[in-house]
């Protein structure tokens, strides 16, 4: 529901970067602010956790790994590993650059 | 459960294939867009304006939210038909789930038809 609603979010960014250099510098202006730094971080974190999730998905269907129960359970715990790793990044991108 | 009159490809086969190719062209995007904007801190309108309306970059673009659009059209729809049934919440669920289904479907074609309008007004 995060991540459906967050593409209404990046598509009003992508208009407001695009239709003029005014609206642009509103863009700018906007992740400048703590509470749209919020939304934008939220998005990239739900998004980030959904991509490595289906990568994992990915990587089974193509019939690599065993396809037992430990090999699933050993997998689920990298994605969320990494998953974690990139939010991390995405927290240091969004909140610090 | 008649579920397939609102499934995407109205084949669980063919949803799922749609489900992975369109995965795989907005991992490609959204690995290029974040790799761009980390390598161009000092990113300007105009240097941001000549990227996005390049007819390739377009076509990407375009590709990325019709991939959104299916993905999220079968994403909601395994979630709503699982979730929103009978069994689960009762006589009301039918009803429910068809609204949702279709306020879904609507914002999801608003979605493209904003994209479409967005990246060919540049």
């Amino acid at each position: 529901m995060i991540l459906f609603f967050s593409v209404a979010v990046f598509l009003w960014l992508l208009d407001a970067s695009l239709a003029s250099e005014q609206s642009f510098d509103g863009v700018k202006t906007f992740f400048a602010n703590p509470i749209c730094q919020f939304i934008i971080w939220g998005s990239l974190a739900a998004l980030a956790y959904h991509a490595v999730a289906g990568i994992r998905h990915l990587i089974m269907d193509f019939g690599l790994g065993e396809e037992s129960f430990e090999s699933g359970r050993v997998t689920a715990w990298i994605a969320l590993v990494v998953a974690v790793v990139l939010i991390a990044l995405v927290t240091g991108w969004v909140f610090l650059w | 459960m008649v579920t397939t009159v609102t499934s995407l490809g109205r084949s669980g086969l063919s949803d799922w294939l749609i489900q992975r190719v369109s995965a795989v062209v907005m991992t490609a995007y959204l690995i290029f867009i974040v790799g761009y904007l980390i390598a161009t801190p000092d990113l300007t309108y105009t240097q941001w304006a000549a990227l996005n309306s390049t007819l390739p970059m377009r076509m990407f673009s375009l590709l990325t939210i019709l991939s959104i659009a299916a993905h999220a059209w079968i994403g909601m729809w395994c979630v709503l038909t699982d979730y929103i049934t009978v069994r689960l919440i009762g006589p009301k669920a039918t009803i429910l789930r068809i609204i949702f289904q279709l306020g879904m479907m609507a914002v999801t074609l608003l979605y493209v038809v904003w994209a479409i309008d967005i990246l060919w007004g540049i």
